[in-house]
């Protein structure tokens, strides 16, 4: 059953890859505001019947949530508004590593200090040692790019 | 520009982050898939604000342009949902080392063949070496 969920994730990462290089391709005709625009409402689209069949829990329930939780709504739409500008200007690699390595390094700090009720997991070593090859691996990126150019 | 564009990246990933984290708060509130909903909800609605008074594109050219294009949003729910199912299996940790795996396969895989339109460029030394170099960060994070 794990192995079937952790493929399942690896599919995951594959959709957000091919997502990121459509709306590339789409922002150089449409716009980089129309690209995004058009992602929330199709996405927005395909959930709405999703969650008429599925959904579990209760929606109208967002009236009572705390307002800090949501507001994460503003950093899903500056995800997607960044990335389609990276990904025509640097390619979808390195707007891919750059990504995965500011959220990693936002994630490590939000483990460090425990905010938004997770589990505090200190910095140490180990992780110091990653952030010294997330650096490097955004080094080679860069250069390879500037060759490829 | 080129370095602007890369800083626009890493801000891009650490939004991704913090609304992980804030998002797993939300969920055990409202549900799983009305998170999402809530998200693309909102979204919507930031983006026809921001369209209305910046939009300098053509949205029109979404009836144009060709259909695969269009399929962006939908992957997005796939990402999201398929992140949301997965975590009570196999923890946080486990599931965001496969997402990263598979989204640097892909994006490798995606510019070699100029897939998507892509520009297509033939994977080299340096991507390789990035990332070798990811995996081995991933390795001493988990």
């Amino acid at each position: 059953m794990s192995v079937i969920m952790i493929l399942f994730t690896f599919l995951g990462g594959i959709t957000l890859s091919a997502q990121s290089s459509i709306n590339g391709s789409f922002s150089r005709r449409a716009g980089t505001i129309e690209t995004t625009l058009l992602t929330f409402v199709t996405g927005l689209l395909f959930l709405t019947i999703s969650i008429l069949f599925f959904g579990h829990g209760d929606i109208l329930d967002i009236f009572k949530a705390p307002k800090w939780q949501l507001s994460a709504a503003f950093l899903g739409t500056i995800y997607l508004l960044f990335t389609v500008v990276a990904v025509p200007r640097i390619g979808v690699i390195a707007t891919t590593i750059s990504g995965i390595i500011g959220q990693l390094v936002i994630g490590m700090i939000i483990d460090h200090f425990g905010w938004f009720g997770s589990l505090e997991i200190p910095f140490d070593t180990k992780r110091a040692i990653a952030l010294v090859f997330m650096i490097l691996a955004l080094y080679f990126i860069y250069k390879g790019n500037k060759r490829a150019n | 520009m080129r370095y602007l564009a890369y800083l626009l990246a890493l801000l891009a990933g650490s939004a991704l982050s913090f609304e992980g984290a804030i998002y797993g708060e939300l969920g055990k509130t409202i549900g799983q898939l009305e998170t999402s909903f809530y998200n693309f909800f909102m979204g919507s609605i930031i983006m026809i604000l921001l369209w209305l008074f910046f939009g300098k594109g053509k949205l029109s050219y979404t009836l144009e342009a060709p259909k695969w294009s269009l399929l962006g949003g939908v992957l997005g729910v796939v990402y999201l949902t398929s992140i949301v199912i997965s975590v009570p299996f196999v923890g946080v940790g486990i599931t965001m080392v496969a997402v990263i795996i598979g989204q640097l396969v892909m994006s490798m895989v995606i510019e070699h063949y100029g897939w998507l339109g892509s520009k297509k460029t033939k994977v080299n030394k340096e991507n390789i070496l990035a990332v070798i170099s990811m995996i081995i960060a991933l390795i001493f994070i988990s």
